[in-house]
Order: C-alpha cells, then structure tokens, then sequence
C-alpha cells in the first residue's frame, strides 16, 4: 500500500495544527486517498498508474488554504468549567468541592495519612478544650447564669489585692434577703459537708450542701423526679428532715430506683425523708465538686460539724455564700451599692460579728471556682492548651510538607489550568478548598478521637470523689472549637503550598518530566524550616515532660517529716451516729485501748487533721506580742491530738515533754509547737513556758514542748508553723484515727476493722488510707500532669518522626538520579548512607539546638511549679534530646538505606 | 449544464447535499463523495481539498458529529452523523431551497429544474 501519510503530511506542515488534531486529519485524509486508489485499481489500471492519478489528484488541491480557513474557526477543545472564572461562587464552591473531594479520592494514602495526622492534633485539643470548658468557662447548669450573683462577705478595708471573701452568716444572709431590692430571689448554700448516710444496714459517706428553701427555684433548677423545698419546709430549724438527692446519687446509690421518693435515709444518724431528685448535670455551682444531697438550712444544726452547729443563731459563724438572682435593669455595681449600704446598718447594729466587714458581689461564675483552684486551673489550662496549640502546629506542618510534596508532583496539571486560563486566585481557591476539606473531615475524625481521649482521661479522677466531680460534656461550645480549630488548621497548612503552587512558572512546568518535577530550592527550603521548627517543638514538650517526671520522681523521694511505711489512718466519724460528747470520748479510749492489744498493732493514736490535708489559720496570739496589725496576724496549723501521736507518726521530739493523761480540762492549758514557729516567734529565745492563745479561744495555753516540722498541706512544701493541743483539752467529734502497724498494714486492716466493729457494729469504717495511699494522693494532680504532658509530647515526638520520615523519603526519591550517578561514579553505599543521614541529622541538630533554648526558656517560667529539679535540668535535657535523636535518626536512616540500595543502571535509565 | 454548473451549486448547495446524505445513516467522507457523484450522475463532483474542509466546518457549527468506528478486516473509518441541530439546519435549508426553486421556476418559466 502506498505511503499516502507521508505526502498529506507534506502538505499540512505550514499549518501548525495540534499533533492530535494534525494525526487525525492525515489517517482521515489517507482513508480517501487510499479507497479512491483501490478504485482505480479495480476498474483496471496499474498500480504506478493509479498511484500517479490519486497523487496528482492531490496535488491539484489548495488542501492548505481551504483548511486553515476551517482550522482557525475550531473552538476550544472542551473544558472542565471548573478550571475557568465562573462567575458565581456559589457555583464555584460546589465546583471546587466536588473537584476537591475527587482530588483526595485519587490519593487515598495521602488522604488517610493527612486525616489521621490531623484528627490526632485536633482530637488533642478537643480534649483539652472539652475539659477546661467544663470548668472554666462552662456556663453554670442553671438558667440565665449571667443575671446570678454571688454574695460574700469582705473585709472592708483590703489587705492585700486578692479578693479574700468568705461566706455569709445566716443571719446576715437573712438581713440581706429581707432589705434587698437588687435581687428578685437570694439564696444560699454552704460548702460541700462530709455526712455518714445509712438506708439499711450500710452506712456511707455522702457529701451533702445545706441550703436555703429557695435555692433550686433561685437558680431556676426543675427537679427530674418529685419536688424541691416547699417555704414551710425551711421554716422552723429542726423541724421537718427532708432532703433531696442528686441524679448521679440517685444512679449510684440508690440504683436509679423509681421508688426512691418517700424513702427513709439516715444522715448522721437523724432520718431524713427523700422527697426530689435534681436533673441530670446539676451538681451545685461549684464547677468541679458537688455534693450528693441537699438539705434545707433549718437543719443545718443536725447535720453541721460540732463548730458550726450554732450556724443559724450565730453572726460570727460564717457558713452560706449567697446567690442572688439579679432584677431585670439592675446590674451587678448597683446591686453591690444597693448591699452595702445593708452591711454599713448591719456593722453599726452588730458590731461584735460585723466589724470591719462588708459584702462582695462577683458573677456566680466566677464564684463557682475557688480563688486559690482557679489560679492553678488556669495555669493547668493555658499550659495543656499551649501545648495540644504546638501537637497541632506539628500536625499541620506535617500536612503542608506532604502538601508540598504532592505539589511539586501536580505542578504539570497546574501550569496546564493556568496555560487555559484559570486565574491564580482562582487556583489558590481550588487548592485551599481542597485543604479546607481535608480539615474537615479530620475534624470530625478528631472529634470523636477528643471526645474518646476524654473520657479516658476523666476515667483515671480519684474514684472516692467520682461522682462528686463535675463530669465533662459536650456543648455547642466544644462543637464551635472543634469547626474552628477544623477549618483554621485547613487554612493554616494550605495556605502556603497553594500559595507556591499558583505561582508555577507555566512554560518551565509543562517542559518539565514529571519525574524529576519542582525540586526547586525554595520548596526544599521551606519544607526544612518547617522540620527544624517541629524537631525544636517535639524537644521542647518532651524537655518539659521530664522536667515534670524528675520532680514527680524526686517529690516521691521527700520524707514529708513523718514516717508513711506501715501507717494507717482510719476517718470515723462517731459524732455523726448521735453520740454525745462522753459517749465519743469513751468510744476514743475504747478504740486505743483495745487496738493496743491486737498484735502487731505498734502504737495508736488520735488527730483532728489528715496527714498532708491540714490547713493553715490565723488569729495566733503569742503572749507580749499582741499587737499586730490585722494583715500581720499570725498563721498556724493546729492539730487536736491525743497521747503517743508522736511516735505513732514518728515525728522527732525537740525538747520539753509530751502531752500526759493529765493535761485534761481543768487543769493548765498547754501546747506543744514546732521548731518552725519557735525559731520565727521566739528567735534566740526558749519557747518552752512561752504562752500563745489560739483563735477562737480565750484562755492562754503554755508551750510544753518542741517537735519537728513535717510537711502540713502539701508534700515538699515550705515550712509552716504548727501548733498540737491536747484532746482532753479540746474536744472534737470528729477525729481521724491513726494505726502504726509492725509490718504491712494491708493484713492488720482486717483485725482492726472488726476491733472497731466489737465496739460499735454501726459506725462506718469504709474509708481507710495507708500512709503510702496519703503520699499518692498527694501526688495525684502532679502525676496526672506529667502523664498528661507525657502523652502529648511522645504524640509530638510521633508526628515529627513521621514528618521527618516523609521527608527525607521524599528527598531521597526526588534524588535517586543523582544517587545512581554518584554510585556510578564509584559512591559505596556506605558513602550514600552518610550523605542522605548527614543531610537529614543536620536539620534534625539545628531543631534540637533551637529546642533545647526554647526549652530553658519555659523551663523558667514553670520552675515554681517543678520541686528540686531546676530549669536546665541537665537529666532532662540530655535525655529527652537522646530521645528525639535516636527516632529522628531511625526515621532519617530508613529512606537512607534505600538510597544506598539504589541500583545506578535502573536509576540512570528512569530519567 | 457542464463544469460551470458544478463550480456554481457546490457552493451554494454543497451543506444541503451533505446534510441531506447524513440523514438516513452515518457515512464517511469517502462515501458521500461517492454517493454525490453517483447520484448526480457524475455532474457534481466533491474533491478531497474541498469535501473534508467543508465536513471540519460543518463539525465545528455542531451540525454533524464524527466519530472512529473500528469494524472488523477495515481500516478504522471516520463516520459522520447528523446532529439535532443539523436536522433542523437541514429542515430549514430544505425549505428555502424550495422556496428558491419555486421563485425562479416562476421567473424564468421553467419548470423543474
């Protein structure tokens, strides 16, 4: 067959039309050429005959004028529309979205790698977030929380710039309630008290609040089961025991039994009637603990601790912050000038209780948070924020290398849109609609991932108080944080690769193999700044994890002044079953004297406080040293004691005696410090026959003795003073009973349970701590944070290895051509493996070098916060560097192997 | 009439003829070359340089479509097929060419031309 192709070819060359369309129109035109020369054929001439007859047929033709006319009016060859400026944007969106979603589909491994990365950091900050909503800036669970007002007494002159107020007496309260015209409702409630509950045979302790009749209509509360307080039932103190339950109680204790209205509960030993149940969530307007029950104020002298027994009669017992709901139109400076004026009449009228006092108003939310919890909740929660802040920032420079990385292999289809015209706008549109989506759905991964981190965390809360805390939960708050964060970290990791895609140089690109596409310096450099960023990053949050375990670790280590091996501490409450002071008094010889005889037993004894749960007071008067002026007045622990607590606690004796069955009521009142007090009181000086007076107590008692200082509140804690009275000289109902054991307590606890029980088979003993449990919940926020702190610096570590990795895969990839010809050239695969891991460890150095300035930085500012360990820890910081080196090493090695594995003959004869 | 005449009405009729031939079944440029030559008994002939271009430019308007088709022990052939648009172009067309017709069958007194 003749060659017609080669001479039609011949013919369209001035044409200059696209090869495809040139190729077309040739086997087309040859098709003709070809039938009209079989024709010939057949009606009988020669092949040369028939081939000079079609050529020439050919030739006469103006084949070239006739079809660059035609050419030149041919349209465009169709066109996706979503590659062109279509006007509207709504059009435009979903175009982008579709195109965005088929763009991902097509790199799945991408896709998924992206997703999870992302949903890891955002499901980080979920959890985080989740949590300091729910205490710090969670809306109360009460209704129209911003028209609520907390009202507490002040002092009227400010001793210091913290706000230092204190509950309302009730009768102030009362005051308050019936001169006001700010509130259209006033309440109030007292702080969580610990009560001996018995329904049946068992007995339990259950926290409960007293509160005024009002309280759950003053906060707008609806019960879930039953009724709230009616205004007889908060009428006549003592007269009607009702009491209503909350819905975590309700679950836990009672089974979530219907029948549970109407039900008879004992609490300290008085029968209350069960008449409400409180929604589910409400656990009062403290935002983290709540009590298990309420119990109207008039019963506050039934089931309030001995010192607080005359609440109700009494102005200078101070027991109920109020709650007031403001009217509508008054704001919270006027109902404050509108109290004050109140409390400037109740100071003339009661000067004994009032002087020098006045009221503070602040938002109930801000109440619902100690002051003393909020500070270290807000450091809790800017640090943790900061940190999941930075796992997320690791997250998304992960996602913008790969993003990158994917760009330098789109940079043909790019160049290609703007060749047709898409605008450069219009492609970062594209590009970062594609970001946008992937943050999205990572979003949502992370949602779920947070709300799952949560829980988990939430799980490890001190059982004891589990359902006391305030639980976690999910609101529109979180939902709004969780978009956010989404479509910011979309925009955070998109914007500078689309930003470097939509400037492909057009003409370059398309000349461009794909293979050996967009290794510009720029795109490596920017990509190494972002690693060098995570590696100093990952150091940082790994350098503060140690620091935080080496003080948890040397913390561990502190003798907090008294011996915990083989100590028990038994909490009873005798008091709380109705027995009388004698009866109580008894029951404590009772328990010393029989737990004496058990073998095994050491030694027993009693004290008012928990060992490290003690709290400082003021008003300690020391003898010749009265006057002192309101701010400087004397702090101290006090402890109510009886016979051998010091060496049932092992606590060393200074000098003078200890406290003998004779220091009873009546005789001399005497005292026993620590060698702190004495050394700040009396420098230079023998405290022993030194007199002082305790606040609240009007009789001088005389220091007998000395002992050691021990730590009070806190493990490691800066010495305080502490001042031991004597049981039989200050009676308290409730006493914490201390056991020192010869050996393991775990096996005594039996024998001494059911000693106790011999004694009274009613009073519960469910709550026991060996001494070694006393430390570990002393440890337990600082064990939490650094477990906290651990998990999100070894994600941090994690996510920078595998960003590490991409990378330096991507490099070694985008340089096998190089490699080959360096093998080529003789290179040993040691040499290449040297080559690749010098490359990628220099970034990873400069990252730890940045890290670990970075790191004593911080580490300064938290140093109040860490115990023995300084900022420049060199443990820590060498440690967690080794750490980050050794993964950055593993992850930079693996793509350096098979670097050095590449063989140069295939390498060279891909390009 | 002679070769003046085929220089004359290919101009002017040449879409009508093609579209016409499209309107029973899809053909290629070959065939309806053929198809042209045979019908008018010779008179009209349709050369190479003139019959694809006019087929490109019929293509581009929308009014037949091309398409390969591969049929077995043939070369692979480019079919063409009338379009929607093309059969209305072609209704059109029909329409006024009768209208022309009649116009100077009247003038010129002769009939059936």
């Amino acid at each position: 067959m003749p060659e017609w192709k080669q001479e039609i070819r011949k013919q369209l060359a001035g044409l200059n039309l696209p090869p495809t369309r040139e190729e077309e129109i040739i086997e087309e035109l040859s098709d003709h050429l070809e039938n009209l020369y079989e024709e010939i054929i057949a009606e009988g001439a020669t092949s040369e005959k028939a081939y000079g007859e079609v050529l020439s047929s050919l030739g006469q033709s103006d084949l070239l004028t006739e079809l660059r006319a035609t050419e030149r009016t041919a349209p465009p060859d169709p066109i996706p529309d979503g590659l062109l400026n279509s006007g509207h944007l709504f059009t435009g969106l979903r175009q982008d979205l579709r195109y965005a979603a088929r763009m991902l589909r097509k790199t799945p491994g991408f896709t998924a790698v992206a997703i999870l990365t992302l949903a890891l950091g955002i499901g980080a900050n979920t959890a985080v977030f989740t949590i300091v909503n729910t205490f710090l800036l969670n809306p109360l669970p009460v209704e129209h929380a911003s028209q609520l007002a907390a009202v507490n007494t002040a002092q009227a002159k400010k001793t210091s710039e913290t706000l230092d107020v204190r509950p309302l007496s009730f009768l102030n309260l009362k005051d308050y309630r019936e001169k006001t015209h700010s509130f259209s409702s006033l309440t109030g409630y007292s702080s969580p008290m610990a009560l001996t509950m018995s329904a049946g045979a068992e007995s339990q302790r259950v926290f409960a609040e007293v509160v005024t009749g009002n309280y759950f209509d003053t906060l707008g509360i609806r019960p879930r089961m039953g009724r709230f307080f009616l205004p007889d039932e908060d009428a006549k103190p003592g007269a009607i025991p009702v009491v209503v339950i909350g819905y975590a109680a309700w679950q836990g204790r009672f089974g979530g039994a219907p029948g549970v209205l109407g039900r008879t509960i004992k609490l300290n030993n008085l029968a209350f009637t069960i008449i409400g149940v409180a929604p589910q969530g409400f656990k009062g307007v403290n935002a983290i603990f709540g009590p298990d029950l309420w119990v109207p104020s008039m019963m506050a002298e039934q089931v309030m601790p001995a010192q607080q027994q005359n609440a109700l009669r009494e102005r200078a017992v101070l027991t109920f912050t109020g709650a007031g709901r403001l009217r509508s139109g008054v704001s919270l400076s006027q109902a404050q000038a509108d109290l004050k004026t109140i409390a400037v009449a109740l100071e003339r009228e009661y000067p004994d209780a009032n002087q020098g006092q006045t009221v503070a108003l602040r938002p109930l939310s801000e109440a619902a948070i100690a002051t003393n919890q909020r500070q270290g909740l807000m450091f809790g929660s800017v640090l943790l924020m900061a940190i999941v802040g930075f796992v997320l920032l690791i997250a998304c420079s992960n996602v913008a290398n790969l993003l990158l990385a994917r760009a330098a292999a789109r940079r043909q289809e790019i160049a290609v849109r703007i060749a047709l015209g898409a605008s450069r706008w219009r492609l970062v549109r594209q590009l970062l609609t594609e970001s946008v989506l992937l943050g999205l759905f990572s979003g949502i991964l992370g949602f779920f991932f947070g709300y799952g981190g949560c829980q988990l965390l939430w799980s490890f809360r001190p059982a004891e108080f589990a359902q006391n805390l305030v639980d976690p939960h999910l609101n529109a708050n979180v939902f709004l944080f969780v978009l956010v964060v989404a479509l910011f970290t979309g925009l955070i990791f998109g914007i500078a690769p689309a930003l470097r895609s939509s400037r492909t140089p057009v003409v370059e690109a398309l000349k461009e193999e794909a293979r050996t596409a967009g290794r510009s310096v720029s795109r490596v450099s920017l990509a190494n700044s972002l690693l060098v960023g995570q590696v100093a990053v990952s150091l940082v949050l790994l350098v503060t994890t140690a620091l935080f375990l080496r003080s948890v670790q040397r913390e561990y280590l502190i003798t907090p002044g008294f011996e915990t091996k083989n100590l028990t501490v038994f909490l009873l409450y005798p008091g709380q079953l109705g027995y009388d002071r004698t009866r109580t008094e008894q029951f404590y010889k009772d328990v010393r004297d029989r737990l004496a005889t058990v073998p095994g037993v050491a030694s027993v004894s009693w004290a008012a406080n928990l060992p490290l749960f003690s709290r400082a007071q003021s008003g300690v008067v020391m003898e010749g040293q009265e006057q002192r002026k309101k701010s400087e007045e004397i702090s101290s622990v006090i402890n109510t004691i009886d016979l051998d607590y010091f060496s049932t606690m092992s606590i060393a004796f200074l000098g003078g005696r200890e406290f003998t069955q004779n220091d009873r009521e009546g005789a001399a009142p005497v005292a026993i410090i620590n060698d702190t007090m004495a050394g700040r009181y009396w420098p230079n000086q023998d405290p022993l026959g030194k007199r002082l007076q305790l606040p609240g107590q009007k009789e001088f008692r005389q220091i007998v003795g000395i002992v050691k200082t021990t730590d009070y509140q806190t493990l490691g804690e800066a010495p305080q003073s502490c001042v031991y009275v004597p049981l039989r000289q200050n009676y308290s109902e409730s006493m914490v009973l201390y056991v020192r054991t010869e050996h393991d307590p775990s096996q005594m606890i039996a024998s001494v349970q059911s000693e106790i029980r011999n004694i009274d088979p009613a009073l519960p003993i469910d709550d026991i701590r060996t001494g070694t449990k006393v430390i570990e919940q002393a440890l337990w926020g600082a064990k939490m944070g650094v477990g906290i702190l651990g998990v999100f610096g070894f994600l941090a570590l994690g996510l920078a290895s595998i960003g590490l990795y991409g990378i330096m895969a991507y490099s070694v990839n985008q340089r096998r051509r190089e490699i080959g010809i360096r093998m080529a050239l003789g290179a040993g695969q040691a040499s290449v493996l040297r080559l690749i891991l010098r490359q990628g460890m220099m970034l990873v150095i400069c990252g730890v070098g940045i890290g670990l300035m970075l790191s004593i930085l911080l580490g300064r500012a938290l140093s109040k916060f860490l115990y023995g360990v300084g900022a420049s820890d060199p443990a820590s910081l060498t440690g967690a560097s080794l750490v980050l080196l050794t993964v950055a090493m593993l992850a930079c090695y693996l793509p350096a192997r098979r670097a050095s594995q590449v063989d140069p003959l295939i390498a060279l004869h891909e390009s | 009439m002679g070769a003046s005449l085929d220089q004359e009405w290919k101009k002017g009729s040449a879409e009508l003829l093609i579209l016409s031939l499209l309107e029973d079944q899809p053909r290629h440029g070959y065939d309806i070359g053929k198809l042209i030559e045979g019908r008018s008994g010779g008179k009209l002939r349709f050369h190479i340089a003139s019959l694809y271009p006019l087929l490109y430019r019929l293509e581009n308007r929308g009014l037949i479509q091309g398409r390969w088709v591969e049929k077995p022990n043939q070369r692979r052939r480019r079919y063409y097929r009338l379009t929607t648009q093309g059969q209305k172009t072609l209704a059109q067309q029909r329409q006024s060419w009768r209208e022309f017709v009649r116009a100077v069958s009247q003038i010129t007194g002769v009939e059936h031309a």
